[in-house]
């Protein structure tokens, strides 16, 4: 019994350390995160006991002679606790599942930062318009007409600049196919529709580069829609967004650019 | 060995007339097994090709576009062709033996429930010499990258069809031969458990795969004369195919394992000598799952911010609760039982243990915040695997071992079968349980190729090591059923000390399977003919 005991709790520490998740880069993502915890110490917990349940009685009740074993169908208190423990854990875990789900719905302010997303087979396209830069403006002038983008192939991946530490929005559309976004360490994705716009908005707390890729199979290159997040300081993201629209749009930019 | 009771006439048909033009529901029953069998060969081949493609990062064995078709192919075998229909043939051979009939409500039409698969095997088959090969769209079928593809596509479409109808009739056979056909004395709750398994998998065919088929003519139109039901730009909903598509095909996760929970709960009660634990818990909980099953499709949806999130996700923990009640049955059969371990019961073991993990693993993609993170990864790859493969397939092989001495009139080899489950329990961890390790470091299912630089390599590797062990497993299986075939048929009426109608005749049954039934006063005929009702 003791060494059954010690088994399973080895089993349960083992199964705690290989179901974690990657580092969680967001708000949003630390919040479903939590969550996602809650509900791996219930699985652990729930496994352990059944499991150590069922070996117990594998070994307990095992077969040792011909007598008949008490003919057992079953009770009205046992078979309601059948049903009461099931349904108390689950209703625990789908009202924590709804706290967190309000929690993480966030919705942008029209100032904050907008970053359309278009999905293509097989690669991305990131656009940013200059007057809609979110946090002063990006540093461009309010006027700022245009916009910058940034479009991959499955050969050249593209980068995704964000800034950290500010709400920011992804306007997602697709101009064939059903995709996904998914961003590992978001914790998240969200599909891409024809004819459809759908929107999301995170809050990124780490700066670095974090790997993503199309979650919803696409057809023949599927496997090559992938791209990365490249978290950056303000700073370095006004200079980058500066930078491109002189590229992109000509010396006309440069003056725009406070 | 009593095989045909019923004086021979002048004129024997040749044996291949004779399997052709049967109608004997244990002949059926039998064609049935037999084509399913051979499909889950071919789908583990196609599974073995996929897991070699993913081995190693950046694979170059098969092309992007042969891989495509490959797992589209392995999934649309297993589920349409392999675990869907054997139930029908385990139901087809023991449904009318269970309850103590002569036959099906319908032989003819449950002739044409079986004749319907081979035609709709080789046409979703035949796609791979067909220009631009076989469907490749997933057996999802998602539109409108499934309105992009070849030909093979429209013959996909097509089988599936021919499949929803050889199961939508069958259905209705099953329904009416238990609700009509069953013997004196058998009140629906007397009626074994594996019986009400097939006929609460009998009401949901019956319910959702209508829609399937209306879902796959939508699409077909769509494809060949500019339907554009589901084609935003002509005014159509892109959205419209996934919730048709799951509502039928979130109850066929239930279709696909109901029946199986039914064999492992015949098993459990034989091997542990105990009735089973809650016999109308077990009941209820069936009838739950069926009429739950039907409100949870979206929780396939979650991502595509189209969903009522609330109702699906506290539907989908719901289902949860009948799904426990479930294990608690089985626990409680085996407390204070006096469990023996022949391979049927090895299977059933594995089942009740692998199944829970499936279960278990089921509640993250429940929780809606959680489930943004899992949906289209490994993680789910690894859920459906525990749940269909985990459950389902070892439930088939729980139902081989335990009635082949029935079908055949031979025991499958003791140690053979005790090598296939180790092998097969093995195998079938390692080659999926690294597959939740790899969907939380976000691997998504269904892509071709893997960079080096994900560090997925390592667990891919040991999943295809445990693929390769699964195959192996069917080595011992294989020698033992040839092994089987070569001995004569030695097998008592009972050999297992069962509980049901089917261990009171012959093995194998005589064409008209009963001369005599025992008096039915329990869930358990046998049980009560060997100890006497006082037993009870
Ligand atoms: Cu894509």
């Amino acid at each position: 019994m003791k060494r059954l005991a010690a088994a399973v709790a080895l089993m349960a520490l083992a199964l705690l350390g290989a179901g974690c998740q990657p580092a969680a880069i967001t708000d949003e993502a630390r919040d479903m995160n939590d969550l996602y915890n809650v509900v791996l110490i219930a699985a652990i917990v729930v496994f352990a006991l059944v499991a150590a349940a069922l070996v117990y009685a594998i070994v307990r009740y095992r077969r040792r002679d011909d007598a008949l074993p008490p003919q057992f169908h079953g009770g009205g208190k046992i078979e309601a606790a059948m049903v009461g423990v099931p349904v108390l854990i689950v209703i625990g875990l789908f009202t924590i599942s709804m706290i967190t789900l309000v929690g993480v719905d966030d919705t942008a302010e029209p100032d904050d930062l907008t970053i359309e997303v278009t999905g293509f087979q097989f690669s991305w396209q990131f656009t940013y318009n200059l007057n809609d830069l979110g946090e002063g403006g990006g540093g461009m002038d309010a006027e700022a007409e245009g916009a910058v983008s940034v479009i991959g192939t499955p050969a050249n991946e593209p980068v995704l600049m964000m800034p950290v530490d500010e709400p920011v929005e992804f306007v997602l559309r697709s101009s064939d196919v059903i995709h996904s976004f998914y961003v590992r360490d978001f914790l998240y994705k969200l599909d891409l529709f024809p004819g459809r716009v759908n929107a999301f908005t995170v809050t990124a707390r780490e700066t670095g580069d974090f790997r993503a890729q199309c979650a919803e199979l696409c057809g023949l290159n599927h496997a090559l829609m992938r791209f990365t997040v490249r978290v950056v300081e303000r700073g370095e993201f006004d200079a980058w967004i500066a930078s491109e629209a002189v590229r992109q749009l000509g010396d006309g930019a440069r003056v725009r650019a406070r | 060995m009593a095989t045909v009771a019923v004086p021979h006439t002048g004129y024997q048909r040749p044996a291949v007339l004779d399997w052709i033009t049967t109608v004997d529901h244990k002949k059926l029953g039998i064609l049935y097994l037999y084509f399913t069998l051979f499909f889950f060969a071919v789908g583990g081949i196609l599974a073995l090709l996929v897991r070699t493609q993913l081995a190693v990062a950046d694979s170059g064995f098969v092309g992007n576009d042969a891989y495509n078709q490959i797992f589209t192919m392995h999934a649309s075998a297993m589920l349409f062709l392999f675990i869907i229909p054997v139930w029908a043939g385990f139901g087809n051979y023991f449904v009318p033996l269970q309850i103590g009939a002569a036959d099906m409500a319908f032989p003819r039409i449950n002739a044409l429930s079986f004749w319907l698969l081979p035609p709709a095997g080789i046409l979703m088959f035949a796609g791979f010499v067909v220009d631009g090969g076989a469907a490749d769209a997933g057996w999802t079928a998602y539109s409108p990258l499934a309105q992009q593809t070849g030909v093979g596509m429209d013959m996909w479409i097509l089988a599936v069809i021919l499949l929803g109808a050889s199961s939508t009739i069958g259905a209705a056979n099953f329904l009416v031969t238990m609700l009509r056909m069953r013997a004196p004395g058998m009140t629906m709750f007397r009626m074994p458990i594996f019986c009400w398994t097939m006929l609460v998998t009998a009401l949901l065919q019956l319910l959702a795969t209508p829609v399937l088929a209306a879902a796959l003519v939508m699409l077909f139109i769509d494809r060949n004369f500019g339907g554009q039901f589901f084609d935003p730009n002509g005014g159509g909903n892109v959205v419209l195919w996934q919730n048709v598509f799951w509502f039928y095909s979130h109850p066929a996760v239930y279709i696909m394992i109901l029946p199986g929970m039914g064999i492992v709960s015949e098993v459990l009660p034989v091997f542990s000598r105990k009735p089973l634990f809650g016999y109308k818990a077990f009941v209820f909980a069936t009838i739950g799952i069926g009429g739950l099953g039907f409100s949870v499709w979206a929780h396939h949806m979650f991502t595509t911010g189209s969903v009522l999130l609330p109702f699906f996700g506290f539907m989908t923990f719901m289902i949860g609760v009948p799904t426990g009640v479930k294990i608690f049955n089985w626990l409680g059969t085996l407390w204070g039982g006096s469990i023996s371990f022949p391979t049927p019961m090895l299977f059933a073991l594995g089942f009740v243990s692998m199944f829970l993990i499936g279960g278990i693993n089921g509640t993250f993609s429940a929780a809606v915040p959680v489930d943004f993170a899992l949906h289209d990864t490994y993680f789910v790859v690894a859920h459906i695997h525990y749940v269909l493969f985990g459950g389902s397939v070892f439930a088939v092989f729980a139902g081989l071992y335990y009635w082949f001495p029935k079908i055949w009139g031979r025991k499958l080899n003791e140690r053979l079968g005790k090598l296939h489950f180790a092998l097969m329990f093995a195998g079938f961890n390692l080659a999926f349980f690294p597959m939740h390790m790899l969907g939380l470091d976000g691997m998504p299912r269904r892509i071709a190729v893997y960079a080096e630089s994900t560090g997925w390599g390592a667990l891919n590797l040991v999943s295809t090591l445990g693929a390769f062990v699964i195959a192996v497993s069917m080595i011992p299986f294989l020698i033992a059923v040839i092994w089987a075939f070569t001995r004569p048929q030695d097998q008592p009426a009972d050999p297992w000390e069962g509980n049901t109608l089917e261990w009171a005749t012959s093995s194998p049954p005589p064409v008209h399977n009963f001369d005599s039934l025992p008096p039915v006063r329990s869930e358990r005929p046998l049980f009560d003919a060997r100890h006497g009702d006082g037993a009870h």
